[in-house]
Formats: structure tokens, C-alpha cells, sequence
């Protein structure tokens, strides 16, 4: 992590990755609508939705890897600055995002009959057994609308309708 | 989901990728893309639902402002207006609002006696005292969309206002016996909510007492009857429910946020009688509760100065309105009596009984300095603050004509008027009606921060800021341990601050919007530990997405967003010049973000919106004048009347509004061409407007559809609308009270 300099835009380019200083404006307020207490900073457990909220799509993972491992204690307390945001969320950058084909192809896996569909309920057990586990109500959230009567889902749709918040 | 057993032991691993079967890798891979990909949308749609609730609590806020201006602009008429013959009946009309009369005569203004009830009608009759099971008919009509006749609101209030009277200014509450205790927040005329909270948690018993911590009324369309069954239950419940006072619970506030007018809506014939009652009602409210001697329960807060055992002391139906404190008496060097106490001479002798009534309305004139509360307000108008000596004197020489000429004619031709008592008390202390007054705004309006102090609340225009040093402080001097408060509207329907010593409750869910927030009640028991139910009302909710319900709400933030910056459009525009010098029309995005967060006092974030309200260049640039020609609404009724005037008419269309419902003595919705006329031309002189007689006569003409020579508010109301029918049907406007259909 390179030093970030105090000023934003001029300075920015060092450690704002390939960030514009328009983009950084943005991040920083953003960053400012985060924080409820009125220091300037958020916590370290906020850190990873302000990355989401700003077009990244880390996993809590990452997100811990980067802030450097910290205990429980210190994701729950420890609070951070712009600044010392900015180039963690430039490293996070440069992780490629999935794009439409990574996703369908990742569905496809589980379309046994190769007929552009798999079922509502084996896509649950996935997202809620594997990886970073989802909580029941966020996979119902998540399925609401997209299972038929057959309990399938078309995944093509269903990774249009993932995509296009 | 038993097919999927067997399934989910192929492919669940715990082991790193090697010792995992091949056919699960892509599994895994699918799963965290997609995870990822989900707590994407997830915070992306947080982040909108933020700003969108920026938006309309920053605006709502804003909008509370306007209280402050008409209360300027009132004080604006007496201090410099020197009524013309004609001009003299405006006046005492906009000030006679308040008649006094003795109790006998109250009585039989309010009363309830002959007035008939048809056998047409299929709602509840009523007979007092109050029974249980007639008040949970009450609910169940209500429930079903019927009306109360005006005879048994007027009875049911009489009885209310009866028992107010003999209530402390403080409820003190105990959890003895297990009793669970019931706390609800604001709930704004929005029945649906009401009765939800009903249904899960039990209707006031003696079994379940329930306290409920004002607002009641206002913004949503069932004020009326939210008040008659909270009514309903105090006197039949009468030490198992407690009422406090909130900021709404205020006629003047009322005129202006809907309450008013929805009582006259619904009860065309009665409505001015039963509005005058609940005036007095609201004033004989308790202004907080305390349980158990630990928990405090009010409306707004506290400040640095609250002051529990002064409060008690207060004679709280003094203080009627938030706009109109009571009057001080002075007394100038120079010999000059105030004409104050000249007044007073006058009326004290003409009716010695009045000193014995507790009179419950105060007919307060805005003389005298009105210096702590203006320095609240964020825009004085009228500049009045700082006179110099000379001309304190000669505005109370004016003062004093005015009184003789206008003021004080019209008032003998009244029936018998009043000084209120607050002159038998405040002889020897003048300074103690001023405190008392700030110590009950304090409680109604004030609202915490993170910041430790205490300041004037300037956006609200009434109460503090208070910090959580404030609240350690007061806790320890008065022995409490929490502090219970509404006022604020939060997305969970409540809140915790200031290390838990402070909890926001708000009971009206959808405020904003439909699927904006929860609604909240506590449960407390013995051991005081606040349990938090949540709720949402409305059957919609229900069946929205998370990203139906955030962008809905979001369209509704962004039209009235988008109606705030037509309305500045020339203020905009001279800020926007002063940062384009060289005259290119463009402007960088960073600038206008800086431009309209100043214009429009509003602090959101701007470069976050600006996807919705602007376009841009590909270099970021923004051309304003094309801007400005997107963002404006035709409408053809007043094509002809100046951009100027009608973008000053829809900023302070609310004050208007209120002004309007003032002049409009008889409430018929009409005032003639005249008044209008006279109004607009004080309201112009205090705005520093220019306008002329003919753009009036414009204005008129295009404005009084049917040509019969007198207007209709509603009508006039219109013209300064965006046109747009089918908002008014459903979900509320930030700009209009509540529209009733």
C-alpha cells in the first residue's frame, strides 16, 4: 500500500490506482454518506459494502486479507479514514470482476439436462453450503421471482436480473 | 428439499481444493461469483436507499423552516404595518383567530347539545361515560372507513378536554405488578399503523398500558380518528394511558401540514368548532412521561437547560403554539408606557371576572422583542433583530397607533376579550414565560447529535441540538437512566444514540414513501430494558423486490428533488455564473455540486444524484441552460406570469397556504379578489419583491378559472402545482399536506 498523500485529486494518482480525481470525488462521498458518527471515517466492518456500493465485488475474504488480518475485536472497533481507503480499494480493483459469460458458465455447471434451466433448489443448497455462505433470507431474497412453477430457473435470465442493478 | 441431501454431501468440502471430488470446483467457483455478485447488490441498493433517505429527511427538515418565516412575517405585519380602513379587517382577521370568551360561553360554543344526529346515520352513537366495549366499536368503525358524527366528537372531546385539565405536565408511570408497558412514536394520521400495532400487541387494557409519545396527527389522511381512539381509550382507561405532547400537536403547525384541513374536509359543518377545542386539548397535553422514576419519555428531547422539576411547575396550557410565545410586558425609558400595559388597563377593567378563569387559549400579539426566537430562525426577513434605541421607539410609537386606530377598535367590537391569565401571573417576572416557553420547545422539538454540546436547532427553527455529553449530565442530575424520544423518522422505525442512553422510536412506517421505512413500539418492563417490535403496514410492501421498494421510494425523492431545483432556478443561475466567468455556459461537475448544495441549503450528495438530475458532457462538463430547460414543467395556466414570481410563489407557497387558510375566516375555501390582492401586497413588501399591480391582476385572472370574482385556495394552489393528477392519488407530496380524496 503506497502512502496517500492528504490532499485528494492533484496527489491522487499515486495512490488512487487508475482512478480519475472525478472518480475520487465520488468515492469520497460515498464514503461520507457511510459515516454515521461524523468523524470522517468508518469502521473496519463497513469497509467491504462502501468497495461494493463503489462497483467492487470483493469477498469478506479479500476484504479481511486486505485491511490485514485483523481480530474480531478490531473488525468490530477499529475505524478508518478516506485516505487510508482510497488505496485499498485501488488494489481491490485490480481483481477482475466476473463478467456475464463467467457467470452463465458458472451456472451451467449445475444444468444437468443442458437445457438452459437448473433447479431453484440445488442453486440454494450451493449459495448456502459452499463459499461464503448466504443466510436463508438472503437466498430467498435473492430467488424471489426467478423460480417457475417447476421450481427451475433459467439462469441466462437469472444472471441478466443479477446484473443489472 | 430432500432431493437435495445426497447432492449436498458431493459436493460440500471442507478441505481446500485438492481433496475436493472435480466436479465441485466449478460448483464452488459458481457459488462465491455469485455470492460476490449478490452482496454487490445488496450494498449498492443500501447505498441508494441512504441517499434517498437523505434526501427527504433533509427536505422535510427544510420544509419546517417555512413555520419560521410566516412567524416573521406575522411579526412583520404588527411592527410596521399601518392598516389603511380597508386594510384594518385583514388584519384583526388574521389576528382575531383566538376569540376569549368566558366558560359559560365556551360551553355553549362547543356545545354538543342540539346538534342532530339523522337516522340516516350508520355510524357508532356514543353514550357517556364511555364503555369499553363502545370504544372497540369505535376502532372496528373506523376500521371500516366510517366517519364519527361531529355531536359525538365534539361530547368525546368536551370529556377530553375535561380530564386533561386535572393530568400533571408530567405522567409518572410504574411497572409495578409486571405490568409491561407499551411505548409507541409518531404516527401521523396514518390509522393503518395504528391498528396494526393493535393487532399484535393488544388494544389499551388494564392489562396492557400504553404510552404515546405525540405527534398524532398530521401528513397522513386519518389524523381525526387516530385522536378519537387515543382519546377513546384515556377516558375509559384513564391511569393506564398517557398522551404526551408532540411538535404537531399545534394548530398553527396543523394549518400547514394537513390536520387542518382535513378536519374540515370531513366535517364541513362543525369543523371550525371542533378544531377550536382541540386547540385547547392539544395545549392540556402532558408534555412527557416518566416510568418507574428512570425512564423518560418525550416528544423531541432535551437541551443543556431542561429542567424537570421547572416543567413541572409550568402552567403548560400558556403555551399553545410553538409560533406564537407569550407576549412579555416591557416598560421604556422615556415615560412611554408599552402599549402593552395600556392595553391591559383597558380590558382588565372592563372584565374583572376574567382574571378568576384559567383561560386555556392564549390570544397572544407577537409585540414586543421577539430576539431569542429569531436568532433561531436561519432567514430573517424582516431585519428586525438589532434596532438601535431610537428605533425601538419609534416602532413602538407605531405600535401604539396601530393599537389605537386598527388594533384595538376591532377588538372591543368582539365579544368580551381577554388578556390570558399569563398577565395576573407575570407581572412581577416577565423573563419567566420566556424560559418556561423555551423549556417546553426544548422538549418538543429538539434533536440529538453525535457532536457533545448543545445549540439551536436552526433547521427545525425550535428546540436544540443536544450532545451526549447533555444527556450523561441530565440523566445523572435528574436520576434517570433513559431517555425514550420520537421527532425523527428512522428507516428501522427506531434508533439507538448516545451509548444506548438515548432511543429514537418512530410508529409510522412508509412515511416517506411506500416501502421507506419500518415502524417500531417498545415493550418495557420492570426491568427496563426497551424491547424493540417492527412492522411495516401496507399490503404493497409486502409483494415488492428489495429493488422495487428503493427505486420507487427513489423516484419519489428525485421528482420532489427535481421540483426544488426549478423552484431556485434564478438563484442557480446567478451561482452558476459566478462560477462560469467566462460566460462558456458550462460548468464543471464538482462546481455545480458546490452551487446547489448552497442554493438550496440542502447537504446531500449531489455528485451521487447526479446520474438522475443532470447530463453531462464527456468531459464532465454540464451546459446549465439546457439544464434548466429540461428540468421545466409547462403548465399553461401561467405561462404569463413572470419565471420570478412564480418561482417565489411555489418556495413560500406553504406560508401562503397557511396565510390563505387565515384569511379565509368563514373556511369557505374562498376569499375574494380583494384580500388576495392585499395579502399578496404585504407579502410582497415583506419579501422585498417587486411586483406590480397589473402582474397581480395577471396572476388573478389566470388563476380564477370560472371568473366569478373569488378564488378558490385549492384552485390557487394548483396553478403552483407540477402537473401531475396522479401523484395526488397515492403516497404524500413533501410540498402539500396530505391531499384528501
Amino acid at each position: 500500500m503506497g502512502d496517500a498523500p492528504a490532499e485528494a485529486p492533484a496527489a491522487a494518482p499515486a495512490a488512487g490506482g487508475d482512478f480519475s480525481a472525478d472518480q475520487i470525488e465520488d468515492f469520497k462521498e460515498a464514503f461520507g454518506l457511510f459515516d454515521k458518527v461524523g468523524d470522517n471515517q468508518v469502521g473496519y466492518n463497513q469497509v467491504a459494502d462502501i468497495m461494493r456500493a463503489l462497483g467492487q465485488n470483493p469477498t469478506n475474504g479479500e476484504v479481511k486479507k486486505l485491511l490485514g488480518s485483523p481480530s474480531v475485536e478490531d473488525m468490530a472497533n477499529k475505524r478508518m479514514a478516506f485516505d487510508a481507503f482510497l488505496p485499498l480499494l485501488a488494489q481491490q480493483d485490480k481483481v477482475q470482476k466476473g463478467t456475464y459469460d463467467d457467470y452463465v458458465e458458472g451456472l451451467r455447471v449445475f444444468d444437468k439436462e443442458g437445457n438452459g434451466t437448473v433447479l431453484g433448489a440445488e442453486l440454494r443448497i450451493v449459495l448456502g453450503t459452499m463459499g461464503e455462505k448466504m443466510k436463508e433470507d438472503e437466498i430467498d431474497a435473492l430467488m424471489t421471482g426467478q423460480e417457475d412453477d417447476n421450481g427451475c430457473v433459467n439462469y441466462e435470465a437469472f444472471v441478466k436480473h443479477v446484473m443489472s442493478v | 428439499m430432500g432431493c437435495g441431501v445426497t447432492k449436498s454431501s458431493e459436493f460440500c468440502s471442507k478441505k481446500d481444493e485438492k481433496d475436493v471430488p472435480l466436479i465441485a470446483v466449478p460448483a464452488m467457483r459458481a457459488a462465491v461469483l455469485i455470492q460476490r455478485w449478490y452482496r454487490q447488490y445488496v450494498a449498492r441498493m443500501e447505498m441508494r436507499r441512504r441517499y434517498t433517505w437523505n434526501i427527504f429527511q433533509s427536505m422535510e427538515y427544510a420544509g419546517e423552516q417555512d413555520q419560521i418565516k410566516l412567524y416573521n412575517f406575522l411579526g412583520y405585519l404588527v411592527d410596521n404595518f399601518t392598516p389603511s380602513s380597508t386594510e384594518r379587517n385583514l388584519i384583526s382577521h388574521i389576528f382575531r383567530e383566538n376569540e376569549v370568551c368566558r366558560d359559560v360561553e365556551w360551553e355553549r360554543y362547543f356545545s354538543y347539545e342540539n346538534i342532530d344526529v339523522p337516522d340516516i346515520y350508520s355510524g357508532p352513537r356514543l353514550t357517556f361515560p364511555l364503555s369499553v366495549s363502545q370504544v372497540a366499536d369505535l376502532v372496528e368503525a373506523f376500521k371500516n372507513k366510517q366517519q364519527l358524527h361531529s355531536r359525538y366528537v365534539l361530547q368525546l372531546l368536551l370529556d377530553t378536554w375535561k380530564l386533561l385539565r386535572i393530568l400533571p405536565n408530567i405522567n409518572r408511570v410504574s411497572t409495578c405488578q409486571s405490568k409491561e408497558i407499551t411505548i409507541c412514536g409518531d404516527l401521523h394520521g396514518q390509522l393503518e399503523d395504528l391498528l396494526l400495532i393493535f393487532y399484535k400487541n393488544g388494544m389499551p387494557s388494564l392489562d396492557t398500558p400504553y404510552v404515546f409519545n405525540g405527534d398524532f396527527v398530521d401528513r397522513g389522511k386519518d389524523s381525526i380518528e387516530i385522536l378519537l381512539i387515543l382519546f377513546a381509550f384515556l377516558l375509559v382507561y384513564p391511569g393506564d394511558v398517557h398522551l404526551n405532547r408532540g411538535n404537531h400537536e399545534d394548530h398553527i403547525i396543523n394549518l400547514r401540514y394537513g390536520f387542518t384541513k382535513e378536519v374540515l374536509g370531513k366535517y364541513k359543518l362543525h369543523g371550525k368548532r371542533i378544531l377550536k377545542l382541540l386547540q385547547k386539548i392539544f395545549s392540556w397535553l402532558p408534555l412527557a412521561t416518566v416510568i418507574d422514576q428512570r425512564v423518560l419519555i418525550v416528544h423531541g428531547g432535551i437541551s443543556d437547560t431542561t429542567d424537570l422539576a421547572l416543567i413541572t411547575r409550568i402552567d403548560r396550557h400558556k403555551y399553545v403554539s410553538a409560533l406564537r410565545p407569550p407576549k412579555k410586558k416591557t416598560t421604556l425609558s422615556g415615560g412611554q408606557s408599552s402599549m402593552d400595559s395600556e392595553f391591559d388597563n383597558d380590558s382588565i377593567s372592563n372584565m374583572s371576572m376574567q382574571n378568576k378563569r384559567r383561560a386555556s387559549v392564549t390570544f397572544s400579539k407577537t409585540f414586543g422583542p421577539r430576539d431569542s426566537f429569531q436568532r433561531r430562525s436561519l432567514q430573517d426577513f424582516s431585519g428586525i433583530v438589532n434596532r438601535t434605541v431610537e428605533e425601538e421607539q419609534e416602532v413602538r410609537r407605531r405600535q401604539g397607533a396601530f393599537l389605537q386606530t386598527g388594533y384595538s377598535c376591532s377588538h372591543r367590537d368582539l365579544k368580551p376579550s381577554f388578556p390570558s391569565e399569563s398577565d395576573s401571573d407575570s407581572t412581577d417576572a416577565p423573563d419567566v414565560s420566556n424560559e418556561e416557553w423555551k423549556q417546553i420547545l426544548d422538549l418538543l422539538w429538539s434533536d440529538p447529535m453525535s457532536q457533545d454540546g448543545c445549540f439551536p436547532n436552526e433547521l427545525r427553527g425550535g428546540g436544540c441540538y443536544w450532545g451526549p455529553n447533555v444527556t450523561e449530565e441530565f440523566l445523572n442530575r435528574h436520576n434517570l437512566q433513559l431517555i425514550i424520544r420520537s421527532h425523527e423518522c428512522k428507516q428501522e422505525g427506531y434508533e439507538f444514540c448516545h451509548n444506548r442512553k438515548v432511543l429514537t422510536l418512530f410508529s409510522a412506517s412508509n412515511y416517506y414513501e411506500v416501502g421507506s421505512n419500518r415502524g417500531a413500539y417498545i415493550r418495557l418492563g420492570p426491568d427496563l430494558v426497551p424491547y424493540l417490535i417492527q412492522y411495516q403496514a401496507s399490503d404493497m410492501t409486502r409483494e415488492l423486490t428489495l429493488k422495487q421498494s428503493v427505486g420507487r421510494t427513489e423516484r419519489s425523492a428525485l421528482k420532489a428533488l427535481r421540483e426544488q431545483l426549478f423552484v431556485h432556478k434564478t438563484d442557480l443561475l446567478r451561482a452558476f455564473k459566478e462560477y462560469d466567468e467566462d460566460n462558456t455556459g458550462l460548468i464543471s461537475l464538482n462546481n455545480w455540486a458546490k452551487a446547489v448544495g448552497t442554493v438550496l441549503h440542502l447537504d446531500l450528495p449531489w455528485r451521487m444524484l447526479r446520474s438522475q438530475l443532470v447530463t453531462l458532457t464527456p468531459n464532465n462538463m454540464l451546459d446549465y441552460h439546457s439544464w434548466f430547460k429540461e428540468l421545466s414543467i409547462k403548465d399553461p395556466n401561467v405561462e404569463r406570469v413572470e419565471q420570478t414570481v412564480l418561482e417565489t410563489l411555489y418556495k413560500h407557497r406553504s406560508t401562503l397556504e397557511t396565510i390563505f387558510r387565515i384569511v379565509d375566516t368563514d373556511n369557505s375555501g374562498l376569499i375574494s379578489f380583494e384580500d388576495f390582492r392585499q395579502t399578496w401586497r404585504l407579502l410582497s413588501a415583506y419579501l422585498k419583491m417587486e411586483i406590480s399591480d397589473e402582474a397581480i391582476s395577471d396572476l388573478l385572472i389566470s388563476i380564477d378559472t370560472n371568473n366569478d370574482g373569488s378564488i378558490d385556495i385549492e384552485e390557487f394552489m394548483e396553478a403552483f402545482r407540477f402537473v401531475d393528477r396522479n401523484r395526488l392519488e397515492r403516497g404524500r407530496s413533501i410540498f402539500n399536506p396530505k391531499d384528501m380524496s
